[in-house]
């Protein structure tokens, strides 16, 4: 195996790490200078604390990069080559619900959630609903690159469907909803899954791989909004 | 610390394993995949796993705290403005950063050979997730409700999709997925519960979630109208 292959990218991730942390940094500094004041040990261990998960996700997105994107789309190449296609469906169910329940975003959102709820809140429901949503509309992304279904066919009834759910679903639930949307399509979507359409998507003959492959990530960021606000409409209806 | 460092290794383990152990299964029933990259993906995996302890460890004991002082240092001196204005600067420079929106505008410059070059498209993204972060955050402070905020910027969504040139609607729905990445999502839910844990009569569950929301429909919108502007 080559091993350089390992450390391909790693200096333009670590580059956007570190772009990605300063303003954080800078903000903290200057609050702390001008009028904060905290204890000079409290701030020296958000730092050690910051700089600790700098290391950490440069590890991580490194290893997303050579790891997870080239074997989803191996993964995606020979569901393709299947004589029934259809197979790809039942895939899509459960690599979308997997690979949510391993996103570290989707986590921290969740536990937020409980402790913001001061425990009301389950944070293996939220869990659970996000990767459901997930698992449903991945195997819809799939079924769209078998089929060539239109992108916007599924995305404009979604979404108004996220409108209507709207007005009904109670209001602790809706903004964690559209933050889900928003975790959901982390790192490991936008290597995993995203390489899992492109690689079908190459070998459904005469498709445009770029418009087919990359819808899917547009797909993940609506599902968790729709199955988090069915979620707490659900528990109001129980309680009732 | 030890504590919190096994808790976090058992989570992560719990949360990586499952997918590791059907891509195991499927290497040797269906992928079938060449053995280098299969052993690309181990040692991928090895990588993520010990990366993420040190991730969250690290947003524990660093990120999270930081966020919250940063957002209620802004409530007790700062005036509504100072609040919106850093408010939209993080928004602006964590999401130009934010490593999958420079593939995303390097993958739409190669695609429409340069109609949307690379840098105008993450400046039209930046501005939409800074926008939009900004009046998340007036929505804290002025305390006016979630669902409407949320409601007219995606009938707005909607609206567009229909006026936009079709290779930019996919692009405007990619552009809105891309921008809460690992990194952003947890300073930027930090901000919000920092914020809203300072003002009175806020409950953190409906008031600090949100932003992260509202970050990922500010460049759809922004991207379709830059669509309508070019055509």
């Amino acid at each position: 195996m080559n091993v350089a292959a390992i450390f391909d990218g790693l200096g333009v991730t670590a580059l956007s790490v570190a772009n990605a942390l300063l303003p954080l940094l800078a903000f903290l500094v200057l609050f702390q200078v001008l009028f904060l004041k905290l204890p000079k040990s409290y701030v020296f261990n958000l730092l050690k604390g910051t700089l600790l998960s700098a290391v950490g996700l440069l590890f991580f997105l490194q290893g997303v990069q050579i790891g997870f994107l080239p074997y989803g789309q191996a993964i995606g190449e020979s569901i393709g080559s299947f004589p029934y296609k259809w197979v790809a469906i039942p895939f899509g169910l459960i690599l979308g619900f997997l690979t949510t329940w391993s996103e570290p975003a989707v986590r921290i959102l969740t536990h937020q959630v409980e402790n913001a709820s001061a425990g009301s809140v389950r944070s293996s429901f939220v869990l659970y609903s996000v990767c459901a949503g997930v698992a449903v509309f991945v195997a819809v992304g799939m079924a769209r690159i078998i089929y060539s279904i239109p992108l916007l066919y599924i995305l404009v009834p979604g979404y108004a469907l996220a409108v209507i759910l709207l007005w009904f679903t109670p209001k602790e639930f809706m903004s964690v909803a559209f933050d889900a949307g928003g975790v959901a399509t982390g790192p490991m979507a936008n290597t995993f899954l995203l390489g899992l359409g492109l690689g079908l998507a190459s070998v459904v003959e005469g498709q445009d791989t770029i418009v087919y492959g990359l819808g899917l990530v547009a797909l993940i960021a609506l599902a968790p909004i729709i199955s988090v606000m069915a979620l707490g409409l659900m528990i109001r209806t129980r309680i009732r | 610390m030890l504590k919190l460092l096994r808790d976090t290794l058992l989570e992560v383990t719990r949360a990586i394993a499952p997918l590791v152990i059907v891509v195991i299964i499927l290497q040797f029933t269906v992928t079938r995949a060449p053995t280098d990259v299969f052993l690309q993906f181990l040692i991928g995996a090895v990588m993520v796993i010990a990366g993420l302890v040190f991730f969250l460890l690290g947003i524990e004991v660093g990120i999270l705290p930081a966020g919250k002082v940063v957002g209620a240092g802004l409530t007790q001196r700062g005036a509504i403005w100072l609040i919106l204005a850093v408010a939209f600067l993080i928004g602006f420079a964590t999401t130009i950063a934010e490593p999958d929106v420079l593939v995303l505008s390097k993958q739409a410059d190669t695609i429409t050979r340069g109609t949307v070059p690379q840098n105008s498209l993450t400046y039209v993204i930046a501005i939409g997730v800074a926008f939009f972060v900004a009046m998340a955050m007036a929505r804290i402070i002025l305390g006016f409700r979630m669902a409407y905020l949320l409601a007219g910027s995606y009938v707005l969504v909607i609206v567009l999709s229909f006026f936009v040139p079709a290779d930019f609607v996919s692009l405007a729905f990619d552009s809105g997925s891309v921008t809460t990445g690992a990194l952003t999502a947890p300073i930027v839910i930090a901000l919000g519960l920092g914020l809203s844990s300072m003002l009175a009569g806020r409950s953190g569950l409906s008031d600090g979630f949100g932003l992260l929301g509202l970050a990922s429909v500010g460049p759809i919108i922004a991207v379709m109208i830059m669509g309508i502007v070019i055509n």
